[in-house]
């Protein structure tokens, strides 16, 4: 398996603080990696040193195949966190100008701009300036900007934060465009919604350390889930306090389920550990006639979650986690 | 390495268009001449609208008999604007003839210093009462009256000496409030109205007297070895302030743009995105470079009007060419020294609020040069002008004055100099450079010097 990228033992601390702690990381080329954590878990400082423009205190890096990545910038693509634009300068220059300064020529970032424009929704507007775009238009060219050379190792910080759902789909798209061209993809987002959708891989730092590092297709089988939801077909009975006991007593009767919610107009049924979900999920629609039932799916959240919780934190403080990290919680931005 | 050079150049030529194509870059390069012609053309004639045309008497008591009938002569409009305009030729004798003839004109002179003054003489007795004359001069007058300007008393061996050479003078009284100027009109018609009594009085021709007195004075010529070139003390005396002026004005226009851009850059957030094709020292080098390369425009521009206009008075051959060779490389190293400290400035701070209490310092070197400047021009081989061109940062600006003075220094000091600058210009961009690099990504509280120590240390 070749290496795209390789921390190992880093750690980095800025005056008291301890920023990461003993990190160790390694992703393949050509994977598609997601970094998670809450804000201030020191995502942007291990992607800071990841690109040499902050030095850890201690532990080693390679970046594709060289010890820093200033000795393979050109190969590198990076939409930081705290991105912005010549506010002056008109979009094409600025693409070019990004271009160039990332090793290509002239001509080629020039003949590049006008595709790459058409391709994220923002045709012809080489000739306007940066500041007469709207934020989710600049986001864009901002990526583009990142993109523009097709590096071989693309890291993006946090590449959805303040974005529009128009921008976010559009992005995410293009993240996963430039995956399939061949670029590892390394991204950095504090909404697991959104590395739950598009990551082959997930990295969860918590206060500075890696509490995770796994293969989201191993995470869904390692937290195997046991909550199913279940709406009955006949709603009138849920709506009667007679007909939803009714539902309740058979769905109990049922073997394996450890308890059951009921939400507005449907259940939440957790099963006991060791049961089989697709047995269970045959056995309850026999009891009661459903609407819709199905497993639920496991959220990075959960996992998360679960894994802090482990700690000794209480439940406040999972419950803080979690909404902290809860999909669209996009006004915790630091 | 090559790639290095290569970013370097990318970012210079950023820097440079963004600062030329700037609306404001081209309005700046235009107000500095029309500052400078606005000076010359409108500011004296703003001033001159205040002087008012003098109407008024003039009280003679003169013994001899021969003095007042002159100074009556002397005053007339026509005396004294025919004075003013040869002492406006006097003084710009050593100026080009098209300069000359136009400021000499009866019309200029007119322009200048305002419309020559109507003044009447009135005779008083040999023998008046001094008292009551000098109470004349301080006696009200009616509206729209004649103004009692002075009293002249003649002494009475003015026009005829008691000894062989010792002629007597006069008195001259005059109340509050009389304009300097005309004051010094008095002297000079006086004193002309009483040589011309004694010149009558030895039966004396006066025009072969004045052509017996005359004596026009020469430009002198300085001779260097191998080399002669027209001397113009006027011109000599500008000169080093000259220099001295386009060395300050190039490194501040360089200086405040690469510290205004950098703060943009920062507070733009502008900055990450370019750390990641560029190292920190690749951006400096280009900011620095591509502001240092708008600085020499904008000098070439101005050395090019003021080459112009030399040639078009026929004055070039007063400039020794070699002097703008060592503009620029003062201009070089003094560029070098401070833009570096801009740059780190800018890096540090958060706004350009911020950068001002770090600045004070800075402009206040820079503008040292200029409370020196009058001292080391008068005597650009005193000890002090000579300490001054080592010790930088305002070595060069004190080097320059002394270059472009009459009695330029020895070459060892001028190259001592040189070496002195590049090497504080090197330390200081050092400095600067580890400053530079860490500030680009603190935000946060605005740094003091302490602070910016200490990241120097760090990085």
């Amino acid at each position: 398996m070749l290496t795209a990228l390789a921390l190992r033992n880093v750690h980095k601390t800025f005056g008291a603080t301890v920023a990461v702690e003993g990190m160790d990381l390694v992703v393949p080329r050509g994977a598609l990696y997601g970094v998670i954590g809450p804000n201030g878990a020191g995502k942007t400082t291990c992607i800071r040193m990841i690109m040499s423009i902050l030095f850890p205190d201690s532990g080693e890096l390679s970046v594709l195949g060289h010890r820093s990545a200033l000795e393979a910038k050109d190969r590198i693509g990076y939409l930081p966190e705290e991105r912005g634009v010549y506010r002056k300068m008109k979009v094409g220059a600025f693409l070019i100008y990004m271009g160039e300064l990332k090793g290509l020529a002239a001509e080629d970032a020039a003949a590049r701009v006008p595709r790459l424009l058409q391709e994220v929704g923002l045709p012809g507007v080489e000739s306007k300036r940066c500041e007469d775009l709207s934020k989710g238009m600049l986001q864009r060219v901002q990526f583009l900007a990142a993109v523009i050379h097709q590096p071989d190792l693309l890291i993006l910080d946090e590449p959805f934060s303040g974005q529009d759902p128009v921008s976010v789909r559009i992005l995410r798209e293009h993240i996963l465009k430039e995956h399939r061209r061949g670029a590892t993809v390394l991204l950095s987002t504090h909404v697991m919604a959104h590395a739950e959708e598009m990551c082959q891989h997930v990295v969860m730092i918590h206060q500075g350390r890696k509490v995770l590092d796994e293969a989201m297709a191993g995470l869904r089988r390692q937290f195997d889930p046991r909550t199913i939801h279940f709406e009955p077909l006949d709603e009138n009975a849920t709506a009667s306090r007679l007909g939803a006991h009714a539902n309740v007593s058979s769905l109990s009767a049922v073997g394996g389920v450890e308890r059951i919610e009921t939400l507005d107009g449907s259940y939440r049924i957790t099963l006991l550990p060791g049961t089989d979900p697709a047995a269970m999920m045959s056995r309850l629609a026999s009891a009661v006639a459903p609407a819709r039932i199905e497993l639920a799916r496991l959220t990075l959240e959960d996992v998360f979650v679960r894994i802090v919780a482990e700690g000794s934190h209480g439940k406040a403080a999972s419950d803080a986690l979690r909404a902290s990290v809860t999909a669209g919680s996009e006004g915790v931005l630091a | 390495m090559k790639q290095s050079l290569r970013r370097i150049g990318l970012v210079a030529r950023r820097e440079f268009m963004a600062a030329v194509t700037n609306k404001g870059f081209v309005i700046g390069l235009l107000l500095m001449p029309a500052i400078i012609a606005l000076l010359f053309a409108v500011f004296p004639r703003v001033l001159n609208r205040n002087v008012p045309a003098v109407r008024g008497e003039v009280a003679v008591v003169d013994p001899t008999g021969q003095v007042a009938g002159a100074l009556r002569t002397a005053l007339t409009a026509d005396a004294i604007t025919a004075r003013r305009r040869e002492s406006a030729m006097r003084a710009l004798q050593n100026a080009p003839t098209v300069v000359r003839d136009a400021a000499t004109s009866p019309a200029a002179i007119e322009r200048t210093v305002g419309a020559a003054p109507e003044l009447t003489i009135l005779d008083r007795p040999a023998g008046a009462d001094l008292q009551r004359e000098k109470q004349w001069l301080t006696e009200p007058v009616a509206a729209g009256g004649l103004r009692h300007i002075a009293l002249v008393v003649v002494h009475p061996d003015a026009v005829v000496a008691a000894g062989r050479t010792e002629y007597g003078s006069y008195d001259l009284f005059i109340p509050e409030n009389i304009d300097d100027r005309l004051e010094i009109e008095l002297y000079d018609a006086i004193r002309e109205s009483l040589v011309a009594a004694r010149i009558r009085n030895h039966n004396l021709n006066r025009e072969e007297v004045e052509a017996v007195m005359r004596v026009r004075r020469a430009a002198s010529v300085t001779v260097a070895a191998g080399a002669e070139r027209q001397t113009n003390i006027a011109f000599n005396r500008m000169l080093p302030f000259v220099f001295a002026g386009l060395l300050v004005f190039g490194v501040m226009i360089g200086g405040q743009t690469l510290l205004t851009q950098t703060v943009e850059e920062k507070s733009n957030r502008v900055i990450e995105v370019l750390l990641s094709a560029v190292s920190p020292i690749e951006l400096m080098a280009g900011k620095i470079l591509g502001q240092m390369a708008v600085s020499m425009l904008v000098l070439a521009i101005y050395i090019g009007i003021g080459l112009v206009t030399l040639m078009s008075f026929a004055m070039i051959g007063l400039l020794d060419p070699l002097l703008i060779l060592y503009l620029v490389v003062f201009f070089l190293i003094s560029y070098l020294l401070f833009a570096a400290v801009f740059s780190a400035v800018g890096a540090a701070v958060n706004e350009m609020r911020e950068a001002q209490s770090l600045m004070t310092p800075v402009m206040l070197l820079l503008m040292a040069p200029w409370m020196f400047a009058t001292v080391i021009g008068r005597e650009p081989n005193s000890a002090f002008a000579v300490a001054l061109s080592f010790i930088p940062p305002v070595n060069t600006f004190a080097m320059m004055i002394r270059l472009g003075s009459a009695t330029p220094p020895p070459t060892w000091q001028v190259l001592l100099t040189m070496i002195v600058g590049l090497a504080a210009a090197c330390a200081v961009t050092w400095f600067a450079a580890k400053v530079f690099k860490v500030g680009l990504l603190m935000h946060g509280k605005a740094p003091d010097m302490a602070t910016l120590m200490r990241w120097a240390r760090q990085a």
